[in-house]
């Protein structure tokens, strides 16, 4: 059994040990390398920004009264229910995938792609079940704003839209393409049933805000400027989807110190 | 002698040094710390969230973080500044991570990749959230420094959290004539909301 002097000697050593690294934590010592970053996340185009801020405002608060307890509403549907709604939107999205995978020059992921559709809406019924990702045809999605983005066009300035929130006028561009050309509301609405386009909208809009509800509270609750980290954020998620690199290798590292941590 | 060598003991835990191949153990290990906290349903929030909070502290590099995210700020500022800049931001991070940390509380998640950026001595760390509707994949980025491990960054569906925070923290200070003190006063006012929002 340890006698009191051994035990004070070993809460001793233990405490010096945590002052030396709390006292080493309080050191704040920098050099100018660990400000250089290549990344220039720093230097988005926002010359609009008085009005996206009142347009992202106006979205933010439907959001919060609409779209979020709806989507709240929506995860507690059963789980084949909600995967039902995903796989049948995402199958209805694949035509319009395979034509950006074609301008793009992607005929391996075109083929892939078309073999999805005919797989998911014939074997999974409609596409209500992803029966392609089962035998390897895993899903890659491709739109206009990337297809103009390989094809050199540059990002414009920021926007934010009303209702479809954060873009860039090469997004925007591509948003207005992929509904003007999308071969099943040109259907719906040549069928004199045009109402299905704003539903099929609201749906993918609440299928897919039901997947981050965590992560937007997270942004929103914490951020001191929501604004800015929803712009940088936009960003970064469509430079990733443009590039089609995996999320390890997207952003270059930060130069960040751990020597006086 | 018995004595002598528990007093070798501690220090040898203090001063073992890690395998890289050891990074995601390591990982697992304090990401189950936190996930445990949000499970353990006698604790109270505020005694939860400081449990987490120093966690956080102790496993992300947060003093490193917040230089960076304070970007050319940093040189103008007085050295008291910046000590109350880097605690303010320290609890701006952990109240971020514990929110995030909050929402994959009741999820399954696994380590499904490690590699290791040999240039810049950095092990990223891939982990999947399953959830019934789909997978979440989330990048630790880890460095190691003096024997043991810290979290550099975490990328969440590709949104590197590190990089996000500089750009908000870059678009305050535009405001502010990039005076480290004045953005204090703000990161202090948001601390208390976030703190506010997360303990009851």
């Amino acid at each position: 059994m340890i006698n009191i002097k051994s035990l004070l000697i070993i809460l001793f050593t233990v405490f010096i040990n945590f002052s030396v690294l709390s006292d080493e934590a309080d050191k704040v010592t920098t050099t100018s390398s660990d400000f250089e970053t290549t990344y220039n996340e720093d230097e988005i185009f926002d010359p609009i920004e008085p009005i996206n801020r009142v347009i992202f405002g106006f979205n933010n608060v439907a959001d919060k009264i609409i779209l979020e307890p709806v989507a709240k509403g929506y995860r507690k549907l059963p789980s084949p229910i909600q995967s039902g709604i995903n796989n049948f939107l995402s199958n209805l999205r694949a035509p319009l995938v395979v034509v950006n995978q074609l301008l793009q020059g992607q005929g391996k992921n075109a083929a892939e792609t078309t073999g999805r559709f005919v797989v998911n809406t014939t074997a999974g019924v409609l596409g209500l079940v992803d029966v392609a990702d089962k035998i390897g045809l895993e899903e890659k999605e491709e739109d206009y704003g990337q297809t103009l983005a390989i094809w050199g066009v540059g990002d414009g300035f920021y926007v934010v839209l009303p209702i479809f929130g954060p873009s860039n006028l090469r997004d925007s561009a591509g948003l207005f393409l992929t509904y003007s050309t999308d071969p099943f509301n040109a259907y719906a609405v040549r069928e004199g049933e045009g109402w299905v386009v704003p539903l099929r909208t609201a749906t993918n809009a609440v299928d897919k805000r039901s997947k981050i509800i965590a992560e937007v509270n997270a942004l929103r609750n914490n951020s001191v400027d929501y604004y800015a980290a929803v712009r940088s954020s936009y960003y970064q998620n469509r430079k990733a989807a443009i590039q089609n690199i995996d999320d390890s290798e997207l952003t270059p590292l930060p130069l960040i110190s751990v020597e006086f941590e | 002698m018995n004595f002598l060598y528990k007093i070798f003991f501690i220090f040898l835990l203090n001063a073992t040094p890690l395998l890289a191949d050891e990074a995601s153990d390591w990982l697992k290990k304090e990401i189950d710390n936190i996930l445990d906290a949000y499970k353990d349903t006698s604790v109270s929030k505020v005694d939860r969230f400081n449990l987490i909070e120093d966690s956080i502290n102790n496993n992300f590099a947060g003093a490193g973080i917040s230089k960076f995210v304070a970007g050319k700020s940093w040189f103008s500022a007085s050295k008291e500044t910046k000590k109350e800049y880097v605690k303010l931001f320290k609890r701006h991070l952990a109240l971020n991570i514990a929110s995030i940390m909050q929402g994959y509380s009741y999820q399954e998640y696994v380590l499904i990749n490690s590699k290791y950026d040999e240039k810049n001595k950095v092990s990223m760390i891939d982990m999947e959230i399953h959830n019934d509707t789909g997978n979440l994949l989330v990048t630790w980025r880890v460095k190691k420094s003096k024997d043991r491990y810290f979290v550099i960054d975490l990328i969440v569906a590709d949104i590197s959290l590190v990089v996000t925070k500089r750009s908000e923290f870059n678009s305050k200070l535009k405001k502010v004539d990039q005076k480290l003190n004045e953005l204090n006063v703000v990161l202090r006012s948001q601390n208390e909301s976030s703190y506010s929002i997360i303990t009851n």
